[in-house]
């Protein structure tokens, strides 16, 4: 019975050797990827080119002014006269937020009175959006503070802020990107990389006719699948090697978890996304075919199902039930866990019995489907 | 003459594929639906646990102010250990603490709540933490008033800010907008890529693309006729899903006009498709082809702005991604979509898509020629 498998897995490490081109693409593709995607890729919102419509032009509005460019969050980009020139601003994209200081500004908040300040940002990518209106209130509300506390000097009755709100985030303290973007990059990665590589395996087969080969011999359907498989898991396992090594020894990603219970849920992980490609394989009649399902269901799905950017929590409801499908919503808590949290084994056992469950689904579909017949 | 039967051959091949179609009509329909309802960056129950030491009125009071949509209250918890529980399996990602002395700090020097975040996903969580400074600080406004006494002539007689945000663009900053639209411009980039590529490098591996060349047709017939089929297919398909879903189903308003954005759209489609033919010709069989066009999709994909601005970039990574059309056509397509510039905003993106477009086109028609040269 083995020695089928045996035969099976033989030949296929021998085609894999043979192109040798193309296994050191396998190799060096995800590399380059990882590389190029962790230097690029920078969710933090910062050095946001920020315009004054300073209408007031007073020591107040510069002093306000300044609240907003000494912090590392807004970049200084011009001092504008006019409304239009504000709207010419945020319409090229060249602002992101304009900020409008009315003439009496200082006029009214040196006689007490409340002033308005107009804010407009640029909405055209909303989460950057939501991140500034946040940093905008957040400099107010430190501008407001201090000014409650000259007033209340000034007046000598004492108005104290009451309530305050300490922050501290776990994990990661500074809130870095980096952190959470290279585990999550390696999750990605090892999600479309595979699937990749085992989509063409059979359907290759079944373009160049040489699967007739298979269909009339006595091998099973269960030695095919897994034949195909085991080479590629293997070449995938070396790459998960590399991917590691660049995360924790050139980007100093934080890694305080075991590297033995990341590597026994990649080698779980991989056994699902080699299972997908080799499914997809077995479904698709034409080349072209699985490789379109292969590359529109797994690269931008693995970054915007999987909980990669914003928890699966906040989606909506053909979000979460994508997320479902998405091999690396389940692996992605064991990367970050592992990485950042540093936790044990048996905090990761229902993500871990999710991906047994799901690498069961997919090799059982993927013999199922594997016909021994033609058409 | 000879390019027409040329086309038609070609076309002919893709409208076979019935599976190819219909992978074809899902990606333009179905995952533009799926990404514009499905994935929503802006932070909605967010799982939160609450230890609350104080147990007096106005913590309990505080605490109500943490609600849906933001914020999900899964628990109140009663030792600091449990917090670190939660915390640590993931499920919940913020934890509110309120210290035994809140109720007297308030009236004395100023009460201190704690938030503890998990900071594993930093961008939910510095859009949390702007939340719960917002939460707090609106209380602290509320408890000032209060204590004031007087709730409207309070606030005429002291000096404070009040800020009137408008996003300009998207109002209500709906995420549904900006992922249909992001959706529509990954899958036109990457259907234009790979339908080309594949459909020279098929015939390379089966050698038909020989029998191409003992007839009497010129090299560069081919090459169009391989590059004119996507642009329609992609052309038509991109028409459907700006009416169908994007302006139907998800209702972004379409500011621009459609006539400027059209054409460059479907330069864009040439220029993606001459670089696929670019691949086709280095790669030998699809499986090489697949690998090279990864690692040139995938950064792509994903480094062309919508995620990290051209400002926020760092200055190696933004000369880099000058030299990928995406990331101009990601900038024109909101410009003109959602924003409605015009032509006066949007030049220079048109130009660097035209300049790309002819090296890129230069490129691989040389690489054509050497490659299947008679």
């Amino acid at each position: 019975m083995f020695s089928r498998l045996g035969a099976i897995l033989k030949k296929e490490f021998r085609e894999l050797i043979r192109d040798p081109l193309y296994l050191s693409l396998t190799l060096f593709v995800p590399v380059i990827i990882l590389i190029l995607m962790g230097y690029g890729l920078i969710l933090d919102v910062k050095n946001i080119p920020v315009a004054f419509l300073d209408f007031d032009r007073s020591a107040l509005s510069r002093d306000y002014r300044h609240s907003f460019t000494n912090s590392e969050y807004f970049k200084f980009h011009s001092l504008v006269g006019s409304y239009k020139e504000a709207y010419e601003l945020i319409q090229s994209g060249k602002c992101r937020v304009v900020v409008v200081i009315p003439p009496d500004f200082s006029r009214k908040l040196y006689s007490s009175k409340p002033t308005e300040v107009q804010f407009i940002v640029d909405g055209s990518f909303p989460s950057r959006a939501e991140i500034i209106k946040g940093y905008v209130s957040a400099i107010n509300n430190q501008f407001n503070q201090n000014l409650l506390y000259n007033f209340s000097l000034m007046k000598g009755v004492s108005v104290k802020f009451p309530v305050d709100a300490e922050l501290r985030a776990w994990y990661n303290p500074a809130l870095e990107s980096k952190n959470f973007i290279l585990p999550g990059m390696l999750v990605t990665t090892l999600m479309f990389y595979p699937v990749l590589i085992a989509s063409l395996v059979v359907v290759r087969e079944k373009e160049s006719g040489s699967i007739f080969n298979l269909y009339c011999s006595p091998v099973r359907t269960w030695e095919v699948v897994f034949g195909k498989a085991i080479p590629y898991i293997t070449v995938s396992f070396v790459t998960y090697l590399i991917l590691f090594i660049i995360t924790v020894g050139v980007f100093n990603t934080k890694f305080i978890g075991s590297f033995f219970v990341l590597t026994l849920a990649t080698l779980l992980y991989l056994a699902c996304t080699i299972g997908v490609g080799i499914f997809i394989s077995t479904i698709a009649k034409t080349q072209i075919t699985a490789m379109l399902i292969a590359f529109l269901g797994t690269i931008t799905p693995s970054f915007m199902y999987s909980g990669f950017f914003s928890p699966v929590t906040s989606m909506g409801i053909t979000g979460q039930i994508m997320s479902k499908f998405v091999t690396a919503t389940y692996f992605i808590g064991v990367v970050r866990g592992v990485y950042l949290k540093g936790l044990g084994l048996s905090h990761y056992l229902p993500n871990i019995l999710s991906l047994i469950l799901y690498a069961l689904a997919v090799y059982c579909l993927a013999i199922l489907f594997f016909r021994k017949r033609i058409g | 003459m000879r390019l027409i039967s040329l086309i038609k051959k070609e076309m002919l091949q893709l409208l076979r594929d019935r599976v190819l179609i219909f992978i074809l009509l899902w990606a333009f329909t179905g995952m533009i639906y799926t990404a514009g309802s499905g994935i929503s960056l802006e932070v909605k129950n967010f799982p939160t646990i609450i230890y609350d030491m104080s147990h007096s009125l106005e913590s309990r009071e505080l605490v109500s102010k943490f609600q849906k949509p933001y914020f999900k209250i899964l628990a109140y918890v009663n030792t600091e250990k449990e917090i670190t529980e939660w915390l640590d399996s993931g499920k919940a990602s913020m934890a509110v603490i309120i210290p035994p002395d809140f109720k007297r700090n308030i009236d004395g020097q100023g009460a201190k709540i704690q938030v503890i975040i998990d900071g594993t996903m930093s961008m939910s969580a510095t859009m949390a933490v702007s939340y719960v400074a917002t939460i707090t600080y609106k209380y602290a406004i509320e408890l000032l008033e209060r204590k004031m006494g007087v709730t409207q002539k309070f606030f005429n007689d002291i000096p404070i800010l009040d800020e009137r945000t408008r996003v300009e663009f998207n109002p209500n900053t709906l995420t549904s907008w900006f992922m249909s639209l992001l959706e529509l411009f990954n899958v036109t980039t990457m259907v234009s890529l790979l339908l080309t590529s594949a459909a020279l490098v098929r015939e390379k591996e089966y050698g038909t693309i020989e029998q191409l060349l003992v007839t009497p047709v010129r090299t560069w017939e081919i090459f169009f006729a391989k590059i004119f089929p996507t642009c329609l297919s992609v052309g038509a398909f991109s028409l459907i899903s700006i009416f169908l879903m994007i302006k139907g189903v998800f209702k972004v308003p379409i500011r621009g006009s459609l006539f400027l954005f059209y054409p460059v759209m479907i330069f864009y489609v040439f220029t993606m498709s001459s670089l696929g033919i670019a691949i086709a010709t280095v790669a030998r069989n699809l499986a090489q082809s697949m690998m090279l066009m990864l690692v040139i999709l995938t950064p792509m994909l994903m480094l062309s702005g919508a995620w990290t601005p051209p400002e926020s970039m760092q200055t190696i990574m933004r000369y880099l991604s000058l030299i990928s059309p995406m990331r101009y056509f990601i900038d024109f397509g909101y410009s003109v979509l959602f924003k409605g510039s015009g032509i006066k905003y949007v030049w220079d993106d048109v130009l660097g898509i035209v300049v790309i477009g002819i090296v890129l086109f230069t490129f691989s028609a040389y690489r054509f020629r050497k490659n299947f040269a008679k």
